[in-house]
């Protein structure tokens, strides 16, 4: 059948909100890294690569701020995962309980992130929240902690809120890549005698790999942009042992007034998700199989 | 193929219709002129304030038929960031509130500040409270409020305990080991939130008792790493080591702080006399004061305590209404209008004549003129990276850092951001 070239046409809409909401604005923030604008000012002066430069040998809080970021998005992605394939397994036969499970669980997800962090800052709280006090109350008190003031302990505390506000999203995710399972399969490893690990090893994994890429790429992606959820739980602090790139992007754009660096280190993030992204589709892409 | 055209026409023609629409509307959101009314913009970060301004707007209104008022309010930690794009469209706010320090030198080099030098009602403010509205000789912001950035103290429990307050470090750490002695903490420290960034004030007031010490951090004539931060940092590790502040006051933040002295279990606030209106309505039978740590000798101290002349009215050079703002600024400084103001909302004020009718701000109003005290050292600090690095470092001794090495690694970040 031949393709009228009119069709071609119904691209343009599309492109263009594309182009305005995200070819302009990218194409800008590159252009503007190149220079010293702070954000307001009518000029500005082009300054080549120093921004740049500056954010590699020049600036230990924006490379401490990428290593947060790594160790968040670590924790994140694979509690996240686990968490939620698990839960997965758990609800993914159409029963009256797991429906409501699903939706019991998947409930965190539709609240506002602001909400989110006012509801965790308030468990966290080391005197009145509610974590340490059951932990006293199971004779746990050792296990006690600040949870958000220790710098040691605060990037896992948010990792932890993380997980619990996304994880019914990708549970989600999950239980729809595993009704997609032809059930023929799990009945032929039944006949051949495989054991339960076998089963989830050799068929779930593989046919699940599709699912599992896309949770993995997309929790990867809102580990970097958890700005909302930092923001309002620590600020990046205690000693900016909770500062990720997007917060700091903020605070050097936004407090400090230097877009023109904030704009280089949006597109060093943008590049780092990108190279991320990319080899976790690689890496899972890899683990395809078709039966 | 003729349908196949139209069908494509009708497609674009839709995008551009949403897109007109969407123009439409911004259009009619900057719209100011309403029949023979002049409307102008308020633009703030005081949205507790919202409803005595709504009365003050009323009577405005009332007394200038022909001006009419409208509030645009941000909450103020997004207020530095959204401001100044609105400010410099012109459109919204005419009449604006500036923070003092980093965003009033921001706002200046933007240019967004009509000079108020030759204003009548100028003299309508304490002028030793104004100048950090001031560059270059011109009066480009009026300070409308006057806060004391220091702790706050429950009077009657030092009464009932005998206690003074101390005017040195020595008497101060005396007065926090009785506390202990009797079962209270000696100051609640919200160190999750505001704590670092208010206290520091009073806890280096007179160790570094040059105005210019930030100007000379920044330009790289002083160090963090010198004996004024350092021994600022000591007596931090001091406070958290002798238990005069809390466990775990790095995870507590304003409210559970506020909750600590409104309950009577501390004794001091670190925070500054806008929480006092807050700590009556948790408790009203509480009795408050001012008081700041004093860090040296009492023969060595300079100041008694930290003010910050804040929420600093301006008129927008870009608007096209300035005579109306310039009447809304001269209205608010009136002072049976900023007296109502500053009773309803628990406020000290740089007016002159204010009458102050609440027990809390009349108990304190001897701080405006009868103690030395010090424009908060902070608001001096006009790059915030230098700024976060400040505090950071405090931070980091309250986590039990070493407070030389705390030190160092700010002084590292204040090399990285000298301009």
């Amino acid at each position: 059948m031949k393709i009228s070239k009119s069709i071609y046409l119904f691209f343009i809409p599309g492109f263009i909100l594309y182009s305005i909401f995200f070819i302009y604005p990218t194409l800008s923030a590159l252009f503007y890294s190149f220079t010293n604008w702070d954000g307001f000012s009518p000029s500005f002066q082009f300054v080549g690569l120093d921004n740049y430069s500056r954010a590699f040998t020049g600036d230990s809080i924006f490379i401490k701020s990428i290593g947060n970021n790594l160790q968040f998005m670590l924790v994140v992605v694979i509690l996240q995962t686990m968490v939620a394939l698990a839960f997965a397994l758990i609800v993914l036969k159409n029963t009256k309980t797991t429906i409501f499970l699903r939706a019991l669980y998947f409930f965190p997800t539709i609240l506002s992130s602001v909400s989110v962090a006012f509801i965790w800052s308030f468990i966290y709280d080391p005197s009145l929240g509610i974590l340490n006090q059951l932990l006293e109350l199971a004779g746990l008190g050792f296990l006690a902690q600040n949870w958000l003031g220790n710098a040691d302990m605060a990037i896992y505390s948010l990792a932890i809120t993380q997980v619990w506000f996304h994880a019914g999203q990708m549970l989600i995710i999950f239980v729809a890549g595993l009704q997609a399972i032809p059930q023929d399969l799990y009945e032929v490893a039944k006949i051949e005698g495989a054991s339960k690990w076998q089963t989830f090893r050799k068929v779930t994994w593989p046919l699940l790999a599709p699912s599992a890429t896309i949770v993995v790429a997309y929790t990867t992606i809102q580990s970097f942009k958890a700005f909302d959820l930092v923001f309002a739980m620590t600020r990046g602090g205690p000693n900016n042992s909770t500062e990720i790139i997007a917060t700091y992007i903020y605070e050097v754009a936004f407090r400090g007034f230097q877009f023109g660096y904030a704009s280089a280190i949006s597109v060093i993030f943008m590049v780092i998700i990108a190279i991320i992204t990319f080899l976790q589709f690689k890496a899972l892409r890899s683990d395809r199989i078709s039966y | 193929m003729k349908k196949k055209y139209s069908s494509v026409v009708l497609t674009l023609l839709a995008v551009l219709l949403i897109l007109s629409g969407c123009a439409g509307e911004s259009t009619s959101n900057s719209s100011s002129e309403g029949g023979s009314k002049t409307q102008i913009n308020f633009m703030h970060w005081r949205g507790e304030d919202k409803a005595v301004l709504d009365e003050i707007i009323a009577e405005f209104e009332k007394e200038n038929p022909d001006i009419a008022v409208e509030m645009t309010i941000y909450p103020s930690d997004q207020y530095m960031a959204t401001a100044q794009r609105m400010l410099q469209e012109g459109s919204t706010g005419d009449v604006f509130a500036s923070f003092p320090g980093s965003q009033f030198e921001s706002l200046q080099s933007a240019g967004v500040f009509e000079d108020l030098s030759g204003e009548a009602f100028v003299s309508n403010f304490d002028e030793n409270l104004i100048s950090v509205g001031q560059q270059d000789g011109k009066q480009l912001a009026l300070p409308y409020q006057l806060v004391f950035n220091m702790p706050i103290y429950n009077k009657a429990m030092f009464e009932e305990l005998g206690l003074e307050v101390p005017k040195s470090w020595s008497e101060f750490q005396a007065l926090c080991d009785t506390l202990l002695e009797n079962g209270i903490t000696p100051i609640a420290f919200p160190g999750a939130d505001i704590g670092p960034n208010q206290f520091m004030n009073s806890m280096m007031m007179n160790n570094a008792p040059d105005e210019e010490i930030f100007a000379k951090l920044q330009s790289g004539e002083e160090q963090l790493t010198n004996e004024w931060w350092v021994k600022t940092l000591e007596d931090f590790q001091l406070l958290e080591q002798k238990g005069y502040i809390q466990e775990n006051a790095l995870g507590t933040n304003q409210d559970a702080a506020m909750q600590m002295v409104a309950s009577e279990e501390a004794a001091m606030l670190a925070t500054g006399s806008y929480h006092m209106a807050s700590l009556i309505g948790l408790n009203p039978d509480l009795e408050l004061d001012l008081l700041a740590p004093i860090t040296v000798e009492e023969s060595e101290a300079q100041y008694e305590g930290i003010n910050t002349a804040t929420f600093m009215l301006a008129v927008n050079s870009n608007s096209e209404k300035k005579e109306q703002a310039k009447k809304f600024i001269e209205f608010l400084s009136q002072p049976e209008n900023a007296s109502k103001y500053a009773n309803e909302t628990g406020q000290h004020l740089t007016v002159k004549d204010v009458n102050y009718e609440t027990e809390e701000l009349k108990n304190t109003a001897y701080w405006i003129d009868e103690r030395k005290t010090r424009f908060q050292p902070r608001f001096l600090i006009t790059n915030a990276q230098v700024e976060d690095a400040v505090l950071s470092s405090i931070e980091d001794v309250l986590g039990g850092a070493d407070p030389m090495d705390a030190a160092k690694a700010a002084q590292k970040i204040v090399d990285e951001n000298r301009e």
